[in-house]
């Protein structure tokens, strides 16, 4: 028994001597990483690998379907329920009462009429581009001030939590966002210009009637939809660890959890999903998804999306089953989700991606895009049990400055904080989706807008990037690009 | 490089050995010592490996230049019979166009065999973006409202949408921009053209001839539209057939020039995945599943059925190395050398396949429409099992061949 114990001692200093020693002898050989501090240096050294999402559940495919992959290997039961699950997510659902009673009950208020629609191949919406006369993967939530029962937004009394921008046959959409895009200057140290653009947002051809002054409002696109069985398999208190909600460090940066009502725990619990960590497991953002994008019920949110002011909608909500989406078709399309896997990070080894692999650790990034996290054993799918994962985030709430606030909280979350969105697969949505529009609401149109947007307490990250010469700033580029 | 090879080859053999003493402890009666069959079969693995895998690629090649080639020559029997009906527009020039379409079906459904691993047909380009037309050619499920009116929306569809400009830059613009299930061209593009929308319990859709009738509402945009994505399917299946002709440089020259053993792995995934993911899961369990009678591959027509037995034809052509007239090398024949057990289980799940294949009543929705429980489902549940037990052996295949083969999904 003490004989082995002494052993594991000996591996475990073994093992301590080879991690620090290791990456000070590369960063001697190669003097990329003469500015970080060796701890920094180490983590990087250890974190550059191209699976993502560990050793059992990245992708390889680098196709337009790269965020549509299921992990590998899956056995046949487990592709059945895959296969279903996709058909779910790409359905358009029609109004009830219609020739399939398995899968009608769109609205009577909705945004689109699939998850596909919005999410396409699993991937990453955008804001209209010209031509364009509505929103096809962005929406809006809406509240006014003040809390609901649960601690969570309280709902607009006319228009509810989201602006629906459309409606069935007989009841009247809400209305049309118009976005006002206005460039605004800027300029590297090196003097070269940058131009970013602000959103404003008009709300036009209301349904019914004005949202009046006091009406918050936060714009969304749809986020891609890999990876999630894993960030779910994060044990909280990993995550809890790494918050600092009163930058007790002193560091600039806090790090706050979000915790959100939990419809079936019927408590607040930890927040991880959502743009705002407003949704506390994947089953729940499903279910609030077919509830507020698609106007679908489910067991967990039975209630229709109509307010109480919108009579033709309550009355449409009747038709069809009680439920729209029932508790085998919710738990089959949640497991689909689950099983995405995460596409592996590609040109690892590429000189230009490590030199700005080592000004995203320089710059501080890495603080909040937490490159490496582990999941617990909580997972019912064994790939995702006890994995090293890199999905560049901590998934907690930080105050990104005024320029990026919606103004509007969601539970604990000000309307300055935003959760740290993961950056796996970030390179790829080009690929994936046509476009490179990133940030919560599409408005940067590459990653170095996306970068220089940051503020608060990313400022010094955002300014750290504005010092950056033109070869450091693609570097920095063609690491997030590898992603 | 050459180490791993090497590991990979003995590795293989071992394997092969491995699951032969398997297969000779379960047949007490058999006559051959183990160790020496082993020893024996373990060389032959290793033959097998190296030169003997080239014929079998050369062969499949030429097996999928033939199958495109037949493909593309039925889309333009079905092109000129869908030209004659637009010149023409009645019940009979109707009826022969649909025939016609049901008829082009059945050689590109065996072609689907050729998927799955980045070949002419699914390619991705990374550094351009351009991809092969299997997305334009077969997609599937499609949001027929985007096309033309459905019931219930008579303005529907670019079809019925004035300011949108009928040509063939402006259809494959919008292919599956906005949404994955808009599709705007293709088979199913096409059929739905041809039969509309099928709310007709007890056969296809009814959509009527007189919807091509010169002149009147949007009928010469329909018109237009019809032309123009035969036009384009005509022009994928000639890229593909292309792509995959003798003496050329082109895709096939150097699907030839690889490494055999990552080629034939490429060829199992294929067989693989088409089996058990796209027959097995997409096409059958899902439909099975969501209790949707509409819920089919070919909904329009009601022509699914043949997509199952052709598609599994499209299998056993590659497996055998035969398509119609020409009579390749086989697998089977490779397979006999190295592990005569495994392809005589492999040749029994493929007769399995397309026994149950078969038996699975057609129009396929009156399957669906059926009660949880029914013989007729439970026949299609027996299909899938077999297009899933095939696949698995198709890996053992492959692992008997010294190669790497996976089931994709996606």
């Amino acid at each position: 028994m003490i004989k082995n114990r002494l052993w594991l001692w000996g591996l475990a200093l073994l093992t301590a001597w080879i991690v620090v020693t290791i990456p000070l002898v590369g960063m001697a050989d190669s003097g990329l990483e003469a500015g970080l501090e060796s701890g920094l240096a180490a983590q990087m050294l250890a974190n550059r690998t191209e699976l993502s999402g560990g050793d059992q559940a990245t992708s390889f495919k680098f196709t337009r379907t790269a965020f549509a992959q299921p992990i590998p290997n899956l056995d046949r039961r487990r592709r059945r329920v895959f296969s279903f699950g996709d058909r779910l997510f790409n359905t358009q659902w029609v109004q009830a009462p219609g020739s399939v009673p398995s899968l009608d009950g769109l609205g009577p208020l909705f945004n689109r009429n699939s998850c596909a629609g919005c999410h396409i191949r699993d991937g990453r919406g955008r804001p209209p581009i010209p031509g364009e006369t509505r929103m096809l993967s962005k929406l809006i939530r809406l509240s006014v001030p003040g809390e609901d029962p649960h601690g969570g937004p309280m709902p607009h009394p006319v228009y509810g939590g989201q602006f629906q921008e459309q409606g069935i046959l007989g009841v009247a959409a809400e209305g049309k966002t118009q976005i006002t895009w206005q460039e605004e200057t800027g300029q590297f140290a090196d003097g070269t210009s940058f131009s970013l653009r602000r959103p404003s947002y008009e709300f036009t051809d209301l349904g019914y009637g004005p949202l009046g002054d006091e009406v918050l409002f936060s714009p969304r696109v749809s986020p891609a939809v890999f990876g999630l069985g894993l960030l779910e398999n994060i044990p909280e208190s990993d995550i809890l660890q790494q918050a600092d909600p009163d930058d007790v460090d002193g560091d600039g940066i806090s790090g706050r959890p979000n915790y959100a009502w939990n419809e079936e725990a019927q408590s607040k619990t930890f927040g991880r999903f959502g743009w705002k960590a407003n949704e506390p497991t994947l089953k729940q953002q499903i279910a609030g998804a077919f509830n507020g994008d698609i106007g679908l019920t489910t067991p967990l949110l039975a209630a229709s999306s109509c307010s109480e002011a919108q009579a033709d909608c309550q009355e449409a909500a009747t038709l069809g089953d009680p439920l729209d989406v029932s508790a085998e078709f919710l738990d089959k399309i949640t497991t689909y989700l689950s099983l995405l896997a995460v596409p592996a990070r590609r040109n690892v080894e590429g000189s230009l991606e490590q030199q700005g692999e080592q000004l995203f650790y320089q710059g501080q990034c890495a603080s909040c895009h937490l490159p490496k996290q582990r999941t617990g054993n909580a997972s019912v799918q064994a790939e995702f049990n006890n994995q090293v994962i890199h999905p560049y985030t901590d998934l907690l709430l930080h105050d990104m400055g005024p320029a990026l606030a919606d103004l509007r909280p969601d539970f604990e979350a000000s309307g300055q904080e935003w959760r740290t969105p993961p950056l796996w697969g970030i390179g790829l949505v080009g690929t994936t989706n046509d476009h490179t529009f990133y940030l919560h609401d599409g408005r940067a149109r590459n990653l170095l807008e996306a970068v220089l947007w940051h503020g608060g307490e990313a400022q010094q990250a955002k300014d750290f990037v504005q010092q950056l010469d033109v070869s450091d700033r693609e570097a920095l580029v063609a690491f997030l690009s590898s992603l | 490089m050459p180490l791993e090879i090497l590991f990979r080859r003995f590795g293989a053999a071992v394997i092969t050995a491995a699951s032969l003493a398997g297969l000779q402890s379960a047949q007490a009666a058999s006559p051959i010592a183990p160790t020496a069959e082993n020893a024996v079969v373990a060389k032959t693995a290793i033959a097998a490996q190296g030169a003997d895998l080239a014929p079998y690629l050369e062969s499949y090649a030429e097996l999928v230049y033939q199958t495109y080639e037949s493909s593309k020559t039925d889309a333009i029997a079905l092109q000129s019979v869908i030209e004659a009906f637009l010149a023409e527009p009645d019940a009979t020039t109707h009826a022969a166009a649909k025939a016609a379409w049901t008829e082009a079906r059945q050689s590109y459904l065996q072609t689907e065999a050729f998927r799955f691993y980045e070949g002419p047909i699914d390619f991705v380009d990374p550094a351009t973006g351009e991809e092969g037309p299997e997305g334009r050619i077969n997609a599937w499920p499609m949001n027929e409202a985007f096309i033309d009116y459905v019931q219930g929306k008579e303005d529907s569809g670019i079809i019925n949408d004035p300011s949108f400009e009928i040509s063939t830059a402006a259809i494959l613009e919008n292919d599956q921009v906005s949404d994955e299930a808009d599709v705007t061209t293709g088979w199913h593009a096409i059929e739905f053209l041809l039969w509309g929308q099928d709310f007709n319990d007890a056969g296809p859709g009814q959509r009527s001839f007189e919807d091509f009738i010169p002149g009147q509402g949007n009928n010469d945009r329909r018109r237009t539209y019809l032309e123009l994505v035969t036009t384009q399917l005509v022009e994928d299946l000639t890229f593909l057939e292309t792509a995959w002709q003798p003496d050329s440089d082109n895709y096939r020259a150097e699907f030839v020039a690889e490494a055999p053993e990552e080629t034939l792995g490429k060829v199992l995934t294929s067989l693989a995945t088409l089996s058990a993911f796209e027959m097995a899961s997409e096409r059958m369990a899902v439909s099975l599943d969501s209790g949707d009678q509409e819920d089919e591959h070919s909904c329009f027509s009601d022509t699914t059925h043949q997509d199952f037995v052709f598609n599994a034809a499209g299998i056993r052509n590659v497996y055998f190395g035969d398509y119609a007239d020409y009579q390749g090398v086989g697998l089977d024949e490779l397979l006999e050398t190295v592990n005569p057990e495994l392809n005589q289980q492999m040749i029994a799940a493929l007769d399995q396949t397309e026994a149950t294949v078969g038996q699975i009543s057609a129009p396929f929705d009156q399957v669906l429409a059926s009660a949880p429980g029914s013989e007729e489902r439970a026949v299609v549940e027996s299909a899938i099992t077999s297009l899933e037990d095939q696949a698995e052996l198709m890996l053992d295949v492959a692992a008997a061949l010294g190669v790497e083969a996976e089931i994709l999904a996606e």
